[in-house]
């Protein structure tokens, strides 16, 4: 799996991985795609990186606590799931706003947008967290 | 402040203030109890504001704040005299406890803790007495219990404390649960969960009474009461309470918590009362536990253990006085109970802390051993005395009082009954009353009277710092000056709370000389009786004990201790039988369970178990796939080695999500590869595990089992599958329609998938990333826990 091949095509594949995966949590809401399709997409190039480049390599480099993300996403969406208490609504209710920008034109905010990117970060978290603990077992 | 928010800041603030007590112990360091004993004095102080109100004008405050309006439950405040009365007991005494701890406790220990769990106490129970709303009562009345089991296990390192948290926290709480079933089914039956709401219209009080469910709910609501308040064979777990500090057992045990269940049979009183039902329950369980108690008081040694004991006798003669009920008359022993309520927390919780002095100075709480200490601690044992002496119901103390009312209102009840009733009530009453006065007699006799003995006993005993006197002494200025002038309790308290219970106005007169009345000649023949048995203490004590040790299945403690004892037992027995270990087992079962709730539903719904309108025209490249598809699944099943096993499991997923490309599903097809990788990492990741031994050798009838499951499985779901293609099966109807239509309107997405997902199953979807977190420390636990086995 370490060819100089992988790792070249690796090293160019990540950054493109993660900016699709980043574009899929953003463009869910209309297009194909979503918080938790881009997790997985986000997982699994680094996936790639800690098999292609070896965990222990990794490790030297970049090494975030992923026990950390999953928790940052639950807190988030549990607290865009609260939010709507605050304005006297009912637990969960969603909210959606069309703002006008400079540049960018029409944007839509929509709070179901926060939980979404909420889902994203637990399955990122919690999948490579799960992959990061097998892998460190193994050796 | 009007009222209903005095009450509502009354219930918070020693919430609130537990809160703040890490801060304030860092500023006061030890006598951050004064701040507890003040915050005590505060609540005391915005009940008291009430009062004019409703103890002054007869009015009931009540309000509410919307809590959960879609359930009828509300935070709502039922403001009467009974509510105020056990509001004021629970601060005052509050107050009174919090101070003489700031002497009892000493400075090693962890106060903070301590008094947190005295002040999240108070503020639940002062919350319960003022709930208007049986689930807000309930509420708070498991709090009350949970504060409690906190307290009574406050010296963890000690295994009594222990058991005596884990009894009274089993007891307590699982009588709580009944009286909650018992809430419900009163919400059967009247449409609501508001008190207030039932107490204040006559046709439902009446509706309730001649309802089907009544004596059911009944029962409920009373194991709940009687488990709170040790009464019947609910008693066991109030002894072993006597393992925490003896401030909390005068403020928890005797004073306030164990009242609770005296309050609840009040509170209902008036809902279920002037029925036979209500007579034999509450008063035959309180006649029954009066006696036992008070009988079994004899053979205790430790002098908590005698005040245990008394208390339950105690609390089980207000239970019969409110029991007392005929249809005609709902209330006779109403009075004489709800003064006996006042007087008992007095005296009561003054005896428990003359019995911490006497456990903090002697450095002994056991009755053979302590003895002759009134020279050295005079002022303990007047005090002590006069507590005693009202509880045996020595005139002009205020026990002699709530005695004397007592056996008048059990004459009265025993004359309305006729026939041998007339006789058998009053008998039991005095009954009671004599053994109440050998065993007060017993606890003067036993501490302070007598020899002084020298082997036990510290050589200098001298009476205790004055933080600890007052506390005590206070409480037994209010016992002589209620006995002595009783219409001033009578009047401003106790009238109030009558008319509470009884929805009506009532009119008390209690004197302390009414006249030689049956009564007090009643009271005369307890004292010559009381005196009689005294001389007889002892041996009737070794008596019990010998009768005891040789019918040990007497006790309801040994069924309580078998029960508790064998329980991990009886759970792993039962959880290897439903909890096997091999994975196989569980997939038998479960697959076993979707052949049944799945494909027969479906296969006898449908109409036809293969639909006739199937339609087999597919694409070349379809044909193609589905193919491989098969050839992939072969071969996971039957290649021989992992690797290669698990490679082909792969291709079967990539093969499904190309189909899904075809099908026009975008969304699906990208998820499907994503998992697909990331599952294939993490097999191979596991494989090198596990032993390489791929072929175990599976005896053939295991076999043919295991491929009948399976093909029946396969066949189920090709059903499944085939009438699916047809749609929603008749009596169901399809989802699709509305989520398709309300998309765009409601959310404002135009991925469908996306905003079931984000949107309106966002429940769901909360559910799913939380178990997704959980299965993450699963896998971690499950990894390390091995580790350390190894």
């Amino acid at each position: 799996m370490t060819t100089i091949i992988t790792k070249t095509i690796t090293k160019v594949c990540i950054p493109l991985v993660i900016l699709f995966s980043i574009s899929l949590l953003l463009a869910g809401h209309n297009n194909p795609g979503g918080g938790f399709i881009g997790g997985v997409m986000f997982a699994s190039v680094i996936a790639l990186m800690y098999v292609v480049f070896g965990l222990k390599y990794v490790k030297t480099f970049f090494n975030p606590d992923w026990a950390k993300w999953f928790g940052f996403g639950l807190t988030l969406a549990s607290l865009t799931a609260f939010a709507a208490m605050f304005f006297g609504h009912n637990f969960f209710r969603s909210a959606v706003e069309f703002v006008h920008l400079p540049l960018f034109g029409e944007i839509e905010l929509v709070s179901a947008g926060l939980f979404d990117i909420g889902v994203y970060f637990v399955v990122i978290g919690s999948l490579l967290f799960i992959f990061k603990n097998v892998g460190d077992d193994n050796e | 402040m009007d009222s209903f928010n005095a009450i509502t800041v009354a219930i918070f603030l020693p919430f609130i203030f537990a809160g703040l007590i890490p801060v304030m112990e860092k500023l006061l360091k030890q006598r951050v109890g004064w701040f507890a004993a003040a915050t005590a004095l505060a609540s005391f102080i915005l009940i008291g504001l009430a009062a004019p109100e409703v103890l002054g004008e007869g009015h009931i405050v009540q309000g509410s704040i919307s809590w959960i309006p879609s359930a009828g439950v509300n935070f709502a405040i039922y403001a009467d005299g009974l509510a105020m009365l056990i509001g004021f007991i629970a601060s005052g005494i509050g107050v009174l406890i919090m101070s003489y701890s700031n002497g009892y406790m000493s400075q090693k220990e962890d106060l903070k803790r301590y008094y947190q769990y005295l002040l999240l106490f108070m503020g639940s129970m002062i919350g319960m007495v003022f709930s208007a709303n049986t689930i807000q009562l309930f509420i708070f009345w498991e709090l009350t219990s949970i504060t409690s089991f906190m307290l009574i296990g406050y010296w963890r390192h000690k295994p009594e404390s222990i058991y005596g948290a884990t009894k009274s926290l089993l007891i307590t709480a699982a009588g709580g649960l009944a009286m909650l079933a018992g809430f419900l089914l009163l919400r059967t039956i009247t449409g609501s969960f508001d008190l207030a709401a039932i107490l204040s219209d006559p046709q439902v009080i009446n509706a309730v009474k001649e309802h089907e469910l009544f004596l059911i709910t009944l029962i409920l609501i009373l194991i709940g009461a009687a488990a709170k308040s040790a009464q019947g064979p609910f008693y066991i777990w109030l002894p072993n309470a006597m393992e925490a500090p003896t401030p909390v057992s005068a403020f928890l045990h005797s004073a306030t918590m164990v009242k609770a269940g005296i309050y609840l049979v009040a509170r209902i009183h008036p809902i279920f009362s002037g029925t036979d039902a209500w007579f034999i329950l509450v008063s035959g369980i309180g006649i029954l536990t009066m006696l036992v108690a008070g009988f079994l008081a004899f053979r205790q040694t430790d002098i908590k253990g005698i005040l245990a004991y008394s208390t339950i006798s105690q609390l089980a003669y207000m239970m019969t006085m409110y029991g007392y009920t005929t249809h005609h008359e709902p209330g006779i022993g109403v009075a004489a109970a709800t003064f006996h309520l006042l007087n008992h927390a007095t005296f009561k919780a003054c005896l428990f802390l003359v019995a911490g002095i006497v456990a903090h100075e002697a450095a002994t709480r056991d009755i053979r051993k302590l003895g002759g200490l009134r020279r050295e601690m005079p002022i303990t044992f007047i005090v002590a005395s006069i507590a005693a002496l009202s509880m045996a119901g020595v005139p002009p103390l205020n026990g002699f009082l709530s005695k004397e009312m007592f056996y008048e209102s059990s004459l009265e009840m025993g004359a309305l009954l006729g026939g041998g009733f007339t006789f058998l009530i009053p008998a039991c009453a005095v009954l009671g009353g004599v053994f109440t006065f050998a065993y007060s007699i017993k606890l003067i006799d036993g501490i302070f009277l007598g020899e002084r003995s020298k082997e036990h006993l510290p050589e200098h005993i001298h009476e205790p710092p004055l933080t600890m006197l007052i506390p005590p002494a206070f409480l037994a200025l209010l016992v002589i000056v209620f006995g002595l002038v009783p219409s001033l309790p009578v009047h401003t308290i106790i009238e109030p709370t009558v008319s509470g219970i009884l929805l009506e106005t009532a009119h008390l007169h209690v004197k302390l000389w009414h006249g030689f009345t049956t009564s007090l000649m009643m009271t005369i023949v307890t004292f010559i009786l009381g005196i009689l048995i005294y001389f007889r203490y002892d041996r009737i004590a070794a008596l019990q004990d010998n009768f005891n040790a040789r019918f040990p299945w007497i006790s309801v403690n040994y069924y309580y201790d078998d029960a508790v004892d064998s329980a991990k037992g009886r759970a792993f027995k039962f959880s290897t039988i439903t909890q096997p270990g091999n994975i196989k087992y569980y997939m038998t079962a479960m697959l076993l369970l979707m052949i049944t709730v799945v494909a027969i539903p479906v296969i006898t719904l449908a109409t036809n178990i293969v639909p006739s309108t199937l339609n087999f025209d597919i694409a070349p490249y379809e044909a193609i796939l589905l193919l491989l598809l098969i050839v992939a699944a072969l071969a996971s099943a039957v290649l021989p080695k992992y690797l290669p096993s698990i490679i082909a499991l792969s291709a079967l997923g990539y093969g499904v999500s190309l189909l899904f490309i075809y099908l026009k599903a975008p969304d699906l097809a990208l998820t499907q590869v994503l998992v697909e990788t990331l599952s294939t990492i993490i097999f191979l990741l596991a494989i090198t595990k596990i032993p390489q031994k791929y072929r175990e050798k599976i005896p053939k009838s295991v076999l043919f089992r295991d491929l009948a499951i399976s093909l029946a499985v396969a066949a189920s779901v090709f059903v499944v599958l085939l009438n699916a293609t047809q749609g929603i099966v008749a009596p169901f109807e399809s989802l699709s329609h509305y989520f398709i239509e309300n998309s765009l309107p409601l959310a404002g997405g135009h991925n469908i998938v996306n905003v079931i997902i984000v949107d309106f199953r966002g429940y769901d979807t909360l559910g799913e990333i939380s178990v997704l977190c959980l299965a993450a420390l699963g896998v971690y636990n499950l990894i390390h826990s091995r580790g350390e086995e190894q």
